[in-house]
């Protein structure tokens, strides 16, 4: 069908040309198809300039509110790799449990408050409040707890402060913990479950689209990696982080302010799909039966599945939440002090697997421990060429719907990326009643 | 509990947008024991954990009402038209406006709930407050100091 198209939607009017959609077809040719957005670090190496070890992390972890503590934990790691500082095993247990409420919160939120509304068709979640109060109710629930498990292990749940360069500054109590486990067992594993139902329930309103594409996360030898492992390429398998540079080979495009990525092909994934599909053998068997029961198989190339990933990984965050309180209850908490004595200055990677995929910060430190220099390579910038991809493949498919729904199709295949538009968004628009 | 929770909402890395925290780093000072204190960074969907249980609530936020630059108002969530994003693409499009629709439509909202917003000059990042809203900072503080004032009164009666 020979066809003119032209979509520009504008999502954040305020910031301008940021996270806009341009679709461009003449006489049936796709032209253009593509997203622009910020990227959110591009200061950051002038903001670290200077700084002390003691405060790479505090800054890092105010880049951006929902992705605070993966920003910290993964400046920590770095820090480390760099200063040549040992942790514990019980600073790498509290560590991983941060990173699963975290993980836990933020796919969460995803499912119910972004994704399940475009599956429903209503727009957004503020009809769902008065038809599924109750399902709402329960996403805010799974929040609070996520949010009780950061204050009780980071002392505080936004911009944690606890969490420092070789350990903690406070250790949680025996008894605090052991309350978040049998929450985690009364309250979340329940919630958990119905959440697969109600996803189940949702599940013939995703999207039928498959584009396979290169898939990159974490992968570690004993776990489904998320605090720690080796770099993994669905391509060309694992290289450690140290070669980060070599896998995300950032590129400058006009159409965009923040620079793409790509590694063996034009573009590539990360985010819950990539972590499936390159570990799902490494979830235990709930988790395995959620994805089955939800329609996830290994190797998924449908990145609206996206979504069903993170639903996939909130279950693996509950009960691996509790099997890393049972190991900190069996090996007996330690009121240690972090260790905070260099053994070396140079550079150092740290890289973790945050809710929206791999993340990446490079500091390098002077002989005072200085930041002489920084990168950072966030996960939604590694997406943006694979989400460009996905639409230049998705348009020509869908091209005999109308425009409305090929416009909604677009944004839902954003969505389903959960895109990190580095917290410029949440100032308040008022309009006063005349 | 505290009679009087304030929670700052912003990014300390963006300019004017710093306001929210930096008064809550300011009225940290007075360490009065009717007062909550609450940083919510810029996760604003977190103010939803600190309208629990409470009665007097005020969230401070840089909000682009349409004034000078370091303009305050306080209002109350029934004297606005919440100017809601429908469409966020992220999580990070779940701000204030549908935090308060979030909460007004689950009956979750504090009896007395204030909004102190501010506005700003500039929310590009940059480690500072530009010269206007520093000034509102001043006049901010005496706010929240006032409001206190009344609500200790009122616990203690």
């Amino acid at each position: 069908m020979s066809r003119d198209l032209d979509i520009k939607v504008h999502h954040l009017t305020r910031v301008e040309g940021h996270g806009n959609i341009v679709v461009n077809m003449k006489d049936g040719v796709l032209e253009k198809a593509h997203l622009s957005i910020v990227e959110p670090p591009r200061f950051f190496e002038a903001m670290m300039k200077g700084r002390s070890f003691h405060e790479a992390a505090i800054i890092t972890s105010r880049i951006c509110g929902i992705c605070s503590l993966g920003h910290q934990l993964t400046s920590l790691v770095a820090t480390e790799d760099a200063l040549g500082l040992e942790i514990s095993e019980q600073t790498v247990l509290l560590r991983k449990l941060l990173v699963h409420g975290a993980t836990l919160q933020s796919n969460i939120l995803h499912a119910y408050f972004l994704a399940a509304p475009d599956f429903l068709n209503v727009g957004s979640v503020f009809p769902l409040i008065a038809t599924h109060k109750d399902v709402v109710l329960r996403a805010l629930r799974m929040k609070r707890l996520a949010n009780d498990i950061a204050d009780i292990v980071s002392g505080r749940a936004v911009h944690p402060i606890t969490p420092v360069p070789g350990g903690f500054s406070r250790i949680p109590e025996k008894a605090e913990l052991l309350e978040i486990k049998r929450r985690l067992l009364e309250e979340a594993l329940p919630d958990g479950l119905e959440t697969i139902e109600t996803m189940k329930s949702l599940a013939g309103a995703i999207p039928q689209f498959e584009r396979e594409t290169e898939y990159i996360s974490l992968k570690h030898p004993d776990e489904y990696a998320l605090y720690e492992g080796d770099i993994f390429s669905s391509d060309s398998g694992a290289t450690s982080v140290h070669n980060y540079l070599d896998v995300t080979n950032e590129f400058i495009v006009n159409h965009s302010t923040s620079k793409h990525a790509k590694y063996n092909r034009d573009s590539y994934f990360v985010g819950a799909l990539a972590r499936w599909n390159n570990n799902h053998a490494q979830l235990g068997e709930e988790a395995l039966a959620a994805a089955e029961a939800m329609g996830l198989k290994p190797n998924c190339y449908n990145p609206y599945m996206n979504t069903i990933a993170q639903v996939v990984e909130a279950v693996h965050c509950i009960l691996d939440s509790v099997r890393i309180i049972d190991r900190l209850m069996e090996i007996g908490l330690k009121n240690e002090k972090p260790n905070q004595n260099p053994t070396r200055y140079g550079r150092g990677i740290g890289s973790n697997e945050v809710p929206r995929g791999i993340l990446f910060h490079d500091y390098t430190y002077d002989n005072k421990g200085n930041i002489i220099k920084a990168n950072c390579i966030i996960p939604t910038g590694q997406n943006l060429a694979n989400i460009d991809a996905d639409m230049m493949k998705l348009v020509p498919e869908i091209i005999n719907k109308t425009k409305e729904e090929i416009t909604l199709n677009l944004e839902m295949l954003v969505r389903a990326y959960d895109p990190c538009i580095s917290c410029s968004v949440h100032m308040l628009e008022v309009d006063f009643i005349e | 509990m505290a009679a009087l929770t304030v929670i700052g909402v912003g990014s300390r890395l963006r300019g004017d947008d710093a306001i929210g925290p930096l008064l809550i780093d300011a009225l940290s000072g007075l360490s009065h024991s009717q007062l909550e204190l609450v940083d919510a960074g810029s996760d604003a969907l977190g103010i939803l954990e600190y309208f629990h249980g409470r009665e007097h609530v005020i969230v401070v936020d840089a909000c682009h009402m349409g004034h000078p630059a370091g303009y305050i108002v306080e209002f109350d969530p029934s004297q606005i038209d919440l100017v809601l994003k429908d469409d966020p693409i992220s999580l990070h499009g779940l701000g204030l406006a549908e935090s308060i629709q979030m909460a007004q439509s689950l009956h979750m909202l504090p009896t007395d709930l204030k909004i102190i917003g501010i506005e700003p000059e500039s929310i590009q990042f940059s480690g500072s407050l530009s010269v206007p809203v520093q000034k509102a900072l001043k006049k901010a503080i005496e706010i929240v100091e006032d409001k206190l004032n009344r609500v200790s009164q009122l616990a203690e009666a």
